[in-house]
């Protein structure tokens, strides 16, 4: 299951909420997780799972009225999650950072893509170059960046590795000159640039074309492990998280519902979430008329019933479902919360087949609640 | 397109509205009931003498006759006499020309200077102590006329701390510091309505700028929030700000009129309005025409301006 190597990012019961004027809304509600050196990790869930925040929370990027509490975020044994704004800033960009969903918005369209990636060179490399505010402000409205400078040289350097043709000419453009691609390139780009062990891609390619996507999101990876950088991938396509993950985690209304090794989970999922996401994809193969979907909507994340986020949807709901979730171990590296598999629970009798839908079984009987605080147990 | 082109095509749009207003003025002038000559003759005047000026002053020509010669003039630089008295309009125009470029620049100025900080407070500590009390004294900047601010600022600096020059005007060549005292209240009476505008502009754009993708990236960064305000939000948030303050110089050159009679200044709102009162024509005529310059000037000032802080525009082309 786990390998020696400690976790890179270590995350324990993340609670995000956001105080409204309706009230409060959980949209992070105690999950945890590992990422390990340089594994790509898939989230995947609806929209308004509670993804985005996770990230942001990670990243110490949710404003007021938003609450992050966490028992802990440890970033290479280091406990973050009481760092400062100005402690945050280091570890922004220089160890962990973003790529966001949609280029066009997420790049300043009045500075040049070279700017943009030459100051987090600037700003976490030792280029030796001042990246003071005035400083800074005299580059952008005075001076402009000097072309001969290392850090223009590197932003260009990386343009080039990203696959951008004559990056030395595009370094000066803005990123209404580029193509979509182009742009999410650049993004990339700026998430390399300050050497970072670890990148969040928030739905990297959802705004592109079908065509880019693959391309996009195979690049990302090829680079990641060329730099040697762990991925946490953000998603709602779990065909996405099957071609490049590792490892994945199944979130809904801000909780982890299973975590598992890629294959485990498409092959024998064990939460009825999973199982209704994998079924509501549509295969070449079919014969289906209609597509399974799973019927009713995400809960209020406001008044969330008790126990299991999903009992009203879920098809095998029973008198357990409104207490309290554990987690339970389903093999080494897969554990699902949901109370079918306390070992209590006769399985059979609630028409839930433990090994239906893989080709792969698994052993079974090894299911039973597993104590918090158990090193790199995820959920 | 360059730059040099750009600008030529810009003057002669520029000249095209010159035209329109000057031709437009030309017919609004004749039609104001009253005569002239009457007017300057007084009412007991001999109807003789009366038709004797009207001649003189070509009044008795058909109005394309007359808009013939104005226009021939024009061209070669020739604005005409003053009918009230004899003086050519152009000596007139320049002569009043000092005071209202001083208010109105100055004026201008000092809007900018305090709208535009006053609204990134306003917006980066929005629904807080600085926020309200920015909005509250732009509201009042916009919604109290200017020449009530200038009666204010009289009471205020001029008669309670005999601080400053309640009246008239000084040119600088006469002195920076007593041309500056004098005009300092009355620019700051066109300035308030103006920069009330200009700060509820930059705290609404700085706030939609806020919460744009790019400046979470930057956050995303590592960059000091001071930095994301003022490198990656500032220059955006200025692009409306910039499009909305040249149309809105016409609000201040609207107000420099009525603040240069609270103080006393002989102006152009001052020469306009008392040569509409004495049917004086051609002042009137050449006193718009040089608004309409000076207004189309600023425009294209303006519009140089946002090509070089919106990337997105390239002159005379389209995205």
């Amino acid at each position: 299951m786990i390998e020696s190597t400690d976790p890179l990012l270590r995350v324990r019961n993340l609670r995000t909420s956001f105080d409204t004027d309706r009230g409060v809304v959980s949209a992070v509600d105690g999950i945890s997780f590992d990422i390990k050196p340089g594994e790509v990790y898939g989230v995947v869930g609806e929209s308004g799972s509670g993804k985005s925040v996770t990230a942001l929370s990670i990243m110490g990027l949710i404003d007021s009225p938003g609450v992050v509490e966490a028992d802990a975020i440890e970033f290479r044994g280091e406990d973050i999650s009481g760092y400062s704004d100005a402690e945050m800033r280091d570890i922004r960009g220089g160890n962990i950072s973003m790529v966001f969903q949609d280029p066009m918005n997420s790049l300043n369209p009045v500075m040049t893509v070279g700017e943009q990636i030459a100051e987090v060179v600037r700003h976490h490399t030792p280029v030796g170059e001042s990246a003071g505010f005035w400083r800074e402000l005299s580059r952008k409205y005075v001076t402009g960046t000097d072309k001969e400078s290392d850090s223009w040289q590197r932003a260009v350097e990386l343009l080039d590795t990203v696959g951008i043709p004559d990056p030395k000419e595009r370094a000066t453009e803005y990123p209404h000159q580029l193509s979509g691609g182009m742009r999410q390139r650049v993004v990339i780009a700026q998430a390399l640039a300050g050497d970072p062990d670890l990148i969040i891609a928030d739905e990297p390619t959802t705004a592109l074309d079908v065509s880019v996507e693959a391309q996009i999101l195979n690049e990302l990876l090829e680079l990641a492990d060329e730099f040697d950088v762990s991925v946490l991938l953000i998603t709602h396509d779990l065909a996405v998280i099957r071609e490049t993950c590792d490892r994945v985690a199944v979130m809904y209304a801000g909780e982890l519902m299973e975590t598992s090794n890629v294959q485990e989970l498409f092959n024998n999922p064990q939460h009825p979430y999973t199982r209704g996401l994998l079924q509501s994809i549509p295969r070449i193969t079919d014969d289906r008329e209609w597509l399974d979907v799973i019927e009713g909507n995400v809960p209020d994340l406001i008044n969330k019933p008790e126990g299991c986020p999903f009992q009203q949807r879920c098809n095998y709901s029973f008198d357990m479902c409104d207490k309290p979730l554990e987690r339970h171990r389903v093999s080494d590296d897969h554990i699902a919360r949901c109370h079918l598999h306390s070992p209590e629970v006769d399985t059979a009798a609630h028409d839930f087949d433990t090994e239906a839908t893989g080709d792969r079984s698994i052993t079974s009987g090894d299911s039973g609640i597993i104590a918090d605080g158990n090193g790199g147990d995820d959920l | 397109m360059g730059m040099r082109r750009y600008i030529a095509k810009r003057v002669g749009h520029a000249a095209l509205v010159i035209y329109f207003v000057a031709t437009v003025v030309f017919i609004a002038v004749r039609s104001i009931p009253g005569d002239p000559a009457r007017l300057m003759l007084g009412g007991d005047a001999p109807p003789e003498a009366i038709e004797a000026l009207r001649q003189e002053l070509r009044l008795d020509e058909p109005v394309y006759i007359q808009y013939f010669y104005w226009m021939r003039d024009i061209l070669f630089g020739d604005l005409g006499e003053s009918i009230f008295n004899n003086q050519p309009v152009l000596d007139l125009l320049i002569g009043v020309a000092g005071p209202t470029l001083s208010i109105g620049l100055v004026g201008m100025a000092i809007a900018f200077l305090i709208a535009i900080p006053a609204g990134i407070v306003s917006a980066t500590r929005r629904y807080q102590v600085e926020d309200y009390l920015a909005t509250l004294f732009s509201f009042i900047g916009i919604s109290v006329p200017g020449f009530f601010i200038g009666i204010l600022l009289i009471l205020v600096f001029a008669n309670r701390f005999e601080f400053l020059p309640a009246f008239g005007y000084v040119k600088p060549q006469e002195g920076l510091v007593t041309w500056f005292s004098h005009v300092i209240l009355p620019a700051l009476a066109v300035g308030v309505p103006y920069g009330g505008i200009i700060m509820r502009m930059t705290r609404s754009s700085m706030l939609e700028v806020l919460n744009e993708d790019y400046m979470r990236t930057a956050r995303s960064k590592g960059l000091s929030p001071r930095l994301v305000l003022y490198k990656h939000g500032l220059q955006n948030a200025l692009i409306p700000v910039v499009t909305v303050s040249g149309i809105l110089f016409a609000v201040l050159l609207g107000g420099v009129v009525s603040v240069e009679i609270v103080f006393g200044i002989r102006g152009m709102g001052r020469l306009l309005i008392n040569s509409i009162n004495r049917r004086d024509f051609p002042v009137i005529q050449g006193g718009v025409i040089l608004i309409s310059i000076v207004f189309v000037f600023m425009n294209l000032l303006v519009d140089l301006v946002y090509t070089m802080i919106n990337p997105k525009i390239k002159y005379g082309g389209g995205e």
